[in-house]
């Protein structure tokens, strides 16, 4: 098996970044889309920009996933590891722990944002 | 401690006096210099924290004051006491003393006086910024408050809306004072940002590794990210309005292109994370007092720093919450609802951490806890009906009515003012010495939380029936006066508290009885010590094994009192801080840091000379002080380095670590880094104010303007190569030891600026012509401009370090000033390349 990655503090917040990327753009492609006419054909009963919005929504949930996953990686490593109980060692379990944790909430977070688009239209 | 005063843990006679000879040398080295000059160039983190913390409360009385002659104008309908106007000028000026004058510096100051003790560290790594962050703040808060004596207060609400602000509606001088001394007192909180991000990540004791550091270390960390990105977008959207206001640009007015919601947008941006700026760091105070007073660690550690960096995180996406009423399309305020709501998951955490802990533990009822539980209740509170008005349609319902005055004040003096009352009572038995009466801590107490209840809890009514807020008075037919004379009565019971508060933390100084130290067993490092504070806070730094050292191992009070362990010598007779790994904590690093000047005072008084010439209009005068603030900053960077500092010290026998000059991790590069997420805040800021004003434009170009031909365009970005090769070869060509040829690259890099300067802007003068026309015009101008100051900037971080190296300041082993400027000259290589696709390719591409 490969090395693990090593939890730096920018992976840590990696998933709380692609929640602000998640939010970011879903605010920014809503705007275009009122006041430009972005993307406003229907597609399958919904607007062309609902089922983008839901695309972004989906690949976001994917990336945080992956996130967690590589965080789950390096913990199942550190637990493997004879150097489990030294202080360099509980530290990175630490982090990735917050790391494991700050995926749920952004997941959490992501969900929560895109929920209206199953209830309003784009323009609203 | 005396130098003179026997210490029984050291262990021979021999050792004792080498002892004593060590703290004198200690005592001389980190002392203030004596009398008013002293005071005057004092750069101490204890010294200049204090100065905010007092000053923080003075205007906290002089903003209490205005808001008691508003409530006696709203006591009963058609009052007398203030007229419309100068109640619009005492709501304005209350709301902006308590945010910017109040709030955030008095946290910053509790931050910069507890930091350096909580991580075992000396000083904090940039002590002169500290200082002159504090001259900024006070000559800021003042230049604002003069606008008294000159009949032109800013009336126009704390938050500035355009298009009330701008030149046509409010012609007078009022808005300029708020623009102005905001921006320059703001100055202070992103300097302590940096200071702070770099104290925390790299200068924590060693052994303090990430999961150590105590919770409110945690969130002053969080808070310092949060300002570094929070503040650019209202220092952003001030600069804009400003010049709209002094040079007729466009930005915001829309005969010419411009939209008012955009200042909304920008000062929101900042406003909603300013929510959790004040709130974290009274969050990180709670944490400390909890675990103290329940006399047991925290319950939840990793779960409380989760919610602190989570918060940090979403309170980023709420700020149109503020804006739900000007019409934005429905799906965008669901958004912001739905994040609006999902805040108080972390907030929630938080909040059972802390009850958790108290209910493992053996809860003591002392001054601080009380505070703690009066924070619990009106916090709550005030978080229930913040989630009550993330919804849409009762935040329509009640917006702009006193239900939101009752709302943001149960926040944000639940979430400020409680904590920061717990916090000072537990730590001043810390910086006094000494122990508060017991009696009128208590009377405060009660004072200040019924007085507070019984003057908000009725607005919640007042509101829901209607009652407008920032009117200086209300219809009878409303029925609310009985309510809003309870209100007033309160109000005054309120400040009758903080009052007594403020009199009893005084007499406590003065005549309070001397405790014991650490009298409430408190396990975290500030406690370890000496009782009064030694001005180097630990003769030696302490090595740490837990998140509680004086719990685990009472032993390490001792140890950080004696001269034998890390840098328990004064070597040369500098004052030196100990560098450590940013996860790890492990020792990297010695930091020499800058003893007491002349330069923080001097050059914050130039700029308050700079900025007064500006909003007289003589512009000749602040154009003039620019040449005593370059040659003071100039000084400043001069002196920020030794030619003869040694390349290692030995820290503790058989330790040597390099100094900061020739460390990996050094301050000076993490200053950059901090400096750079404000910059591209700022910047960030900047282009969304572009494409937001593209968004609502029929054409784009606007107004006539053009976009400049491809060739000329990129004629004219092609000599920005010539800074960037710069970068990658100068370090390299340093590294080898070539130290002419380093020069060399800085030069070329310089010239390269240069080109790019003479040939871009009058190339896109003729395509867009003057900035006044257009808000297309003006905020192309404005990009323009930004990046061009950081050219030269750069040019002048290029030629000053091309003449360290000449002098021998800046060699291949002490590069850290040669690794600084590369990186400057890349991220102005970065964000030109940007602007420059901004200007010239996307109007081409729409």
């Amino acid at each position: 098996m490969s090395r693990p990655p090593r939890m730096t503090l920018t992976r840590m917040c990696a998933p709380y970044a692609l929640w602000a990327l998640h939010f970011l753009t879903l605010y920014s492609l809503q705007g275009l889309a009122c006041a430009q006419q972005l993307w406003r054909g229907r597609v399958g009963g919904l607007e062309l920009m609902t089922w983008v919005l839901w695309g972004v929504t989906a690949a976001i949930l994917v990336a945080i996933a992956w996130e967690a996953w590589r965080a789950w990686q390096i913990r199942r490593a550190l637990l493997a590891s004879e150097e489990a109980g030294r202080a360099d060692h509980a530290r990175r379990h630490f982090m990735v722990v917050l790391c494991l944790l700050g995926a749920a909430i952004s997941a959490l977070g992501v969900v929560f944002t895109a929920s209206p688009l199953a209830m309003l239209q784009t323009c609203a | 401690m005396s130098a003179a005063t026997p210490d029984h843990t050291i262990p021979t006679p021999g050792d004792h006096l080498r002892h004593a000879d060590r703290l004198a040398r200690l005592e001389r080295v980190w002392a203030n210099a004596p009398g008013l000059a002293g005071q005057l160039t004092a750069v101490n983190h204890s010294t200049v924290s204090m100065r905010f913390i007092v000053t923080g409360f003075a205007f906290l009385l002089v903003g209490g004051l205005l808001s008691m002659f508003m409530r006696l104008q709203l006591a009963w309908p058609g009052l007398q006491v203030l007229d419309p106007q100068r109640y619009a000028q005492f709501v304005t000026m209350h709301g902006t003393t308590m945010m910017f004058l109040f709030a955030v510096p008095i946290m910053g100051g509790f931050g910069m006086y507890l930091v350096p003790k909580m991580i075992g560290a000396r000083d904090l790594p940039f002590p002169r910024l500290s200082s002159f962050g504090y001259w900024c703040y006070l000559f800021g808060g003042l230049f604002l408050y003069s606008s008294f004596f000159f009949g032109s207060v800013p009336d126009t609400g704390w938050f500035m809306y355009t298009p009330l602000s701008d030149a046509t509606y409010s012609p007078d001088k009022g808005v300029d004072f708020w623009l102005i001394g905001v921006t320059f007192a703001e100055i202070a909180a992103v300097v302590s940002a940096v200071e702070m991000i770099t104290a925390i990540l790299i200068t924590r004791a060693p052994g303090m590794d990430l999961r150590r550091m105590p919770l409110f270390v945690w969130a002053m960390l969080v808070t310092s990210f949060m300002i570094a990105f929070g503040f650019p977008p209202l220092i952003l959207a001030s600069i804009l309005l400003e010049i709209q206001r002094a040079f007729d640009f466009a930005f915001f007015e829309v005969a010419r292109g411009g939209d008012p919601l955009l200042w909304q947008h920008l000062f929101w941006l900042f406003g909603h994370p300013e929510v959790y700026i004040i709130f974290l760091p009274g969050a990180g105070v709670v944490s400390m007092v909890v675990q103290t007073f329940a006399r047991r660690p925290i319950v939840g550690y990793t779960w409380v720093v989760l919610a602190l960096v989570a918060t940090g995180f979403l309170s980023f996406g709420l700020w149109v919450h503020h804006m739900f009423a000007v019409g934005i399309p429905l799906l965008a305020l669901a958004f912001f609802s739905a994040a609006s709501m999902m805040v108080a998951i972390p907030t929630g955490i938080q909040i059972f951490a802390w009850l958790a802990t108290l209910w493992a533990g053996k809860p003591w009822l002392r001054v601080p806890m009380l505070y703690i539980i009066g924070f619990f209740v009106v916090f709550v509170c005030g978080g229930l009906t913040g989630v009550m008005l993330a919804f849409v349609p009762f935040n329509w319902q009640v917006h702009d009515t006193h239900f939101v005055v009752a709302h943001l004040h149960y926040v944000l003096i639940g979430g400020l003012m409680f904590p920061l009352f717990a916090g000072l009572y537990y730590w001043l038995p810390l910086a006094s010495g000494r122990m508060p009466s017991e009696s009128l801590s208590r009377s405060g107490f009660w004072l200040v939380f019924i007085g507070f209840n019984l003057a908000f809890l009725p607005m919640h009514i007042t509101g829901m029936a209607g009652m407008p807020r920032r009117v200086d008075t209300y219809a009878m037919e409303l029925g609310v006066q009985w309510l809003n004379l309870l209100s007033t009565a309160a109000g005054f019971v309120m400040a009758v508290g903080v009052v007594a508060i403020l009199i009893d933390v005084a007499l406590c100084f003065l005549l309070g009885r001397r405790g014991v130290e650490n009298p409430w067993q408190a396990g975290t490092l500030e406690w370890a010590i000496p009782s009064p504070v030694p001005t180097y806070n630990f003769a030696s730094v302490p090595q740490i094994e837990s998140r509680y050292p004086l719990w685990d191992n009472p032993e390490v009070i001792a140890a950080t009192r004696r001269t034998d362990g890390l840098l328990g010598e004064a070597h040369d007779d500098r004052r030196e801080i100990l560098g450590t790994g940013i996860q790890s904590g492990r020792p990297e690093q010695v930091i020499r840091v800058s003893t007491s000047t002349w330069l923080p005072i001097l050059a914050a008084f130039t700029i308050a000379v700079l900025l007064a010439g500006f909003i007289t209009s003589q512009y000749w005068l602040s154009i003039l002080m620019l040449i005593p603030l370059i040659g003071l900053f100039l000084h400043w960077v001069w002196t920020t380095g030794d030619r003869h500092a040694p390349v290692e010290i030995e820290v503790a026998p058989g330790l040597r670590l390099p100094t900061q000059a020739s460390a990996r991790n050094a301050p000076g590069w993490w200053a950059l880094v901090g400096t750079l997420l404000i910059d591209g805040s700022l910047f960030a800021s900047l282009v969304f104010a572009y494409f937001y004003l593209w968004l609502n434009a029929p054409v784009w170009p606007a107004g006539g303007a053009t976009v400049m031909a491809l060739t000329p365009a990129l004629v004219a970005l092609a000599p920005l190569a010539l800074p960037l090769f710069a970068s990658w070869l100068g370090p390299a060509a340093l590294a080898a030891g070539r130290l002419r040829t380093a020069i060399v690259w800085q030069a070329v890099a310089i010239t390269g600026g240069a080109l790019f300067l003479s040939l871009h802007l009058p190339a896109l003068w003729a395509a867009v012509g003057a900035p006044q026309v257009h808000a297309y015009a003006s905020v192309v101008w404005t990009l323009a401009g930004f990046h061009a100051v950081h050219v030269v900037v750069a040019m002048l971080v290029g030629g000053f370090t091309a003449t360290r190296i000449q002098c021998g300041y800046v060699d291949a082993v002490r590069s850290l000033e040669s690794r600084v400027a590369a990186a400057f000259w890349r991220y102005t290589v970065g964000i030109g390349v940007i602007t420059w696709a901004v200007l010239h390719l996307f109007p081409r591409w729409v």
